[in-house]
């Protein structure tokens, strides 16, 4: 039994997690461009005399973004994009490092 | 010496003399190497690999903002961005500036990937070590239920 468990131990040891990286940047994207369209959305309902000033800072990286219903989907786009990269790069590199 | 009770449980004992084992019961049939599922769910992340790739990200994204703003140009250049000057000493929203914010969010990215890395390990191992506890005395418990 302790000899199972140490051997379960080094076989645990030598094993490592690869990812899946597309899956990862479809879940980043997801992730990133569900979160963008609420906080759009959150602020549009809240209203104001100007609503998200800091928020709509993001149209100097996303040209088209606004904080309006409209932006908010211009936004889900480009986050969901930036996500995707991200999670692609972030996989891709994880799984060319841990192989060395 | 192998005691064969009445009971499911199979007894192995092993005889120590000193620090040497004198008679192991477990044949090497019983060594078979773990299911690759069992692998897949309680192998650990590769913790500089995931440094390395979370500062990448970090510090490629760092730089792209950095260069976008100084390639659209304006005044004053990205004073919000700027900000992160605060925090990361020498950054500025300028062409070298982009290279520091390089440096930094690799610095940092590598920090947040391997940091994560060593938790999720811990947690995945507490997790191992509840069900290995958890099955011992399942077995424990069968055994004394027959004595």
């Amino acid at each position: 039994m302790e000899r199972d468990t140490l051997q379960e131990d080094t076989q645990l040891g030598k094993a490592v997690v690869r990812l899946n990286a597309k899956l990862l940047g479809i879940v980043t994207g997801l992730l990133l461009g569900i979160g963008l369209f609420l906080a759009t959305v959150f602020l549009v309902l809240k209203g104001g005399p100007d609503p998200g000033v800091h928020l709509g800072l993001l149209s100097q990286f996303f040209p088209g973004y606004k904080v309006t219903y409209l932006g908010s989907f211009i936004g889900f786009g480009y986050a969901f994009l930036t996500g995707y990269l991200i999670g692609v790069v972030l996989g891709a590199v994880y799984n060319k490092v841990a192989r060395i | 010496m192998e005691i064969l009770p009445k009971t499911r449980v199979e007894l192995r004992l092993r005889v120590h003399l000193g620090p040497h084992v004198v008679e192991d019961l477990t044949t090497p049939a019983q060594h078979a190497t773990l299911p690759a599922p069992v692998l897949l769910a309680f192998a650990p992340l590769h913790r500089m690999a995931l440094g390395v790739a979370a500062g990448v990200v970090y510090g490629g994204i760092m730089f792209l903002l950095t260069e976008i703003l100084v390639l659209k140009g304006g005044y004053p250049l990205g004073p919000n961005l700027a900000l992160f000057g605060e925090f990361f000493y020498g950054y500025t929203v300028s062409f070298t500036g982009g290279f520091v914010g390089l440096a930094w969010g690799f610095g940092i990215g590598f920090m947040l990937g391997w940091g994560f890395a060593v938790v999720h390990n811990l947690v995945i191992w507490v997790w191992l070590v509840i069900i290995r506890s958890q099955a011992e005395m399942e077995q424990y418990g069968d055994f004394l239920d027959h004595m």
